[in-house]
């Protein structure tokens, strides 16, 4: 201990000066500085330039260099002739990306509750070798996007091992990968696969966090295993669903590596995502425009905004009817 | 009815015997307390009557039918549980009717059974909060409700009152008699304070490592236990235990020698001594009587507690610890030596093996 007391002692003295000159209060802003500094060099700057960025115009990369143009970029964006139709549009690669996005949210975001609540189910039951199911669901999540996506391109592709395997039962390949609805299938597949495992865990930890006693209880009253699992489980496990529920949905709307490796966003644009376009337009395309590119993701983050804030809305209303 | 007949119960959890060959007969409308120190099976033995574990082997029987094979749902049997394991996002009325919804029951009779048990433990005021808007005594009366409308053959209760402050437990132990004497069923209770035993069971069952120790009703257990285990466990303070040598038998007596060679003579009755035998005496706290014969054993004191009521004393009898629960207010300080007349009070002698032979009945104070 003593090393660690002389080193107290050294800090002590400056901290004691320090909350003399600028009381209690000044010391809390003291500790928090550093972390506000870094939150607002890394998250806030960034998000106030990308805003600034989206009123400009011009293919240049410094601000310096960029015309004001105001709203300009936005009206762009929603210049069309029928919304449902991006055809009709301007931007038409904007509103093919938002229809993708749009469904693949939908789909991913509901079979990954959905899987991932039968997953944990079946881990929290008394199963042989309980320890390494877990492991094996969870270990894509462990993966590099990147590694996800050349494994499934690797799996998929027109000489991949899926057609390999279904050469060796005598069956035709198929060109998986250029075909529009099985890639988009693809698509939602390979990104269960890769994140399924963490929202497992959030509902597992839920699970377990259930009083075996109430099940015990439940099973004293001779309750049938459904009407124990909606009237027991499922509301016992709003919270985490909630919490996955959130989650699950920033990210699907952000949906983007692991897709573009394996698909870029093709065929044609049938897997194109909001991300996708952003990434294209600002940066990786011949005629590359940050100020449509910025406005696009404003938009983005303004509807992530919308939907984190209904369900943290849902969740509290929830937990004041609930439990304390 | 209500009768539980358990015979050559056993119970491991993989290799670890927890419960080892019960044989134990509940009559309907008994109250029996299982106690015993922690760990000893009491939860396991309650658990596996319930049927929320199986046995390993032997028979549970209610009301003379088998039913090892039959579900928890399907005994008949109500459950208290420590943790009252309520339905935390349920009110206490759904709560209270979980249960019974499970077995298509009329809406009427289930209304009807949640009234009669809310006025029966005064939970009406707040049969429509939720478990954590109640204090702890009131989610008790809740847990025991679930219980109660169930109208089971018997209750089982697994420590039911270990989670209430002192006094709500004293008032809470008082009311749960009083109910058992109103609904007249089985009761089953678990605990691992002896008071409360003591003061709730007609017969108590006194466990020790998987085993049954004893079965009697509360006096029987303190005026006669089977062993030293059960006369230290029932009585509080515990028993002191002296060691002590068979100096001389004769017939119906005999003469013991304690520690620093003192001694003392003991009715014996038809029990069988062997000059030389080694045996340890029992004797209770509030048995022991101060003496001014200073040719009888000498404690030295090395604290008072004094209660008003009584004093309490500990001592130190020729290297061996005791402790005396003196009537009254005692002008006793830590340091004087007192003497204690050990053929006065009533003494257990117990064998090498803790087999009580016989019973010293004493002459009283
Ligand atoms: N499910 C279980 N698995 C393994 N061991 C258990 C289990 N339940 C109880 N035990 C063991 O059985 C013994 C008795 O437990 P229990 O019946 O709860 O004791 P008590 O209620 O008398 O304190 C303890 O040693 C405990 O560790
Ligand atoms: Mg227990």
């Amino acid at each position: 201990m003593a090393p660690v007391n002389a080193v107290m002692r050294i800090i002590d003295v400056p901290l004691r000066r320090l909350q003399k000159a600028t009381g209690i209060g000044g010391m809390a802003t003291f500790f928090l500085a550093p972390n506000m500094l870094i939150f607002g060099i890394f998250v806030l700057l960034p998000l106030v330039i990308n805003f600034v960025y989206s009123m400009t115009g011009g293919t240049a990369f410094f601000l310096s260099e960029r015309d004001f143009i105001g709203g300009e970029q936005y009206s762009r964006l929603f210049q069309c002739q029928n919304y449902l139709d991006p055809m009709s549009c301007q931007e038409d690669a904007f509103w093919t990306a938002v229809g993708n996005t749009f469904w693949f949210v939908v789909l991913q975001v509901s079979l990954m509750i959905l899987t991932a609540l039968i997953t944990a189910l079946i881990l929290n039951r008394e199963l042989a070798a309980r320890s390494f199911w877990r492991a094996v669901f969870f270990f894509p999540v462990l993966l590099s996007p990147v590694v996800v996506g050349l494994i499934w391109k690797w799996i998929l592709q027109r000489q991949g091992l899926l057609n390999f395997g279904l050469y060796q039962f005598g069956m035709d390949p198929y060109t998986w990968l250029t075909d529009r609805n099985w890639t988009f299938a693809a698509t939602i597949g390979v990104s269960l696969w890769a994140h399924m495992g963490f929202y497992a865990l959030i509902i597992l930890a839920g699970l377990q966090a259930i009083p075996k006693d109430l099940y015990e209880a439940a099973e004293m009253d001779g309750t049938k295993p459904a009407r124990v699992f909606w009237r027991i489980t499922l509301p016992l496990l709003a919270p985490n669903l909630l919490v996955v529920v959130v989650l699950a949905l920033i990210k699907s709307v952000q949906v983007f590596d692991e897709i573009y490796v394996l698909t870029g966003g093709g065929p044609g644009t049938s897997t194109l995502f909001l991300t996708q376009y952003i990434y294209e337009t600002g940066f990786a395309s011949a005629l590359r425009n940050p100020g449509l590119a910025a406005a696009a993701s404003i938009l983005m983050g303004g509807v992530l905004v919308v939907l984190t804030l209904i369900q943290l809305g849902i969740g509290k209303r929830g937990e004041n009817k609930g439990k304390r | 009815m209500g009768e539980i007949k358990l015979t050559d119960v056993k119970k491991s959890f993989g290799a670890l015997a927890v419960l080892k060959d019960i044989d134990l007969h509940i009559k309907d409308g008994e109250f029996v307390v299982f106690v015993g120190p922690s760990g000893c099976g009491k939860s396991t033995l309650l658990r596996t009557i319930a049927g929320l574990e199986k046995v390993s082997g032997g028979e549970i029987a209610i009301d003379g039918k088998r039913v090892n094979e039959v579900t928890a749902a399907d005994r008949g049997l109500a459950m208290v549980f420590q943790s009252y394991a309520l339905y935390p996002h349920m009110s206490v009325r759904q709560n209270l009717a979980f249960g019974l919804e499970n077995s298509n029951m009329p809406k009427a009779e289930i209304t009807e059974r949640i009234n009669e048990a809310a006025r029966m433990l005064e939970i009406e005021a707040y049969m429509d909060r939720r478990p954590g808007q109640l204090s702890g005594g009131q989610r008790q009366r809740v847990a025991i409700g679930r219980a109660i409308v169930r109208r089971p053959t018997a209750f089982l209760l697994d420590e039911p009152l270990s989670n209430l402050d002192a006094e709500l437990r004293v008032s809470t132990r008082a009311e749960l008699a009083a109910l058992h004497a109103r609904l007249g069923s089985t009761m089953i209770y678990v605990t691992h304070d002896q008071v409360e035993a003591m003061t709730l069971a007609h017969r108590i069952v006194v466990m020790r490592a998987g085993k049954i120790e004893q079965v009697g009703t509360p006096l029987e257990l303190y005026n006669e236990p089977a062993n030293r285990f059960v006369a230290g466990f029932i009585g509080a303070p515990h028993m002191n235990f002296l060691g002590a040598d068979v100096l001389a038998v004769s017939a119906g007596a005999a003469t013991l020698s304690f520690s620093r060679g003192y001694r003392a003579d003991l009715q014996i009755g038809k029990a069988k001594l062997h000059v030389g035998e080694k045996v340890t005496v029992g004797v209770r706290p509030q048995h022991l009587v101060v003496s001014d014969d200073p040719q009888h054993p000498a404690v030295k004191i090395y604290l008072v507690e004094a209660l008003g009521s009584e004093t309490v004393v500990h001592g130190d009898l020729g290297g061996e610890k005791v402790l005396a629960v003196l009537p009254g207010q005692q002008k006793l300080n830590a340091g004087d030596t007192v003497h204690f007349d050990l053929s006065k009070p009533v003494l257990h002698v117990f064998d090498d093996n803790g087999l009580r032979l016989f019973t010293h009945p004493g002459s009283g104070a």
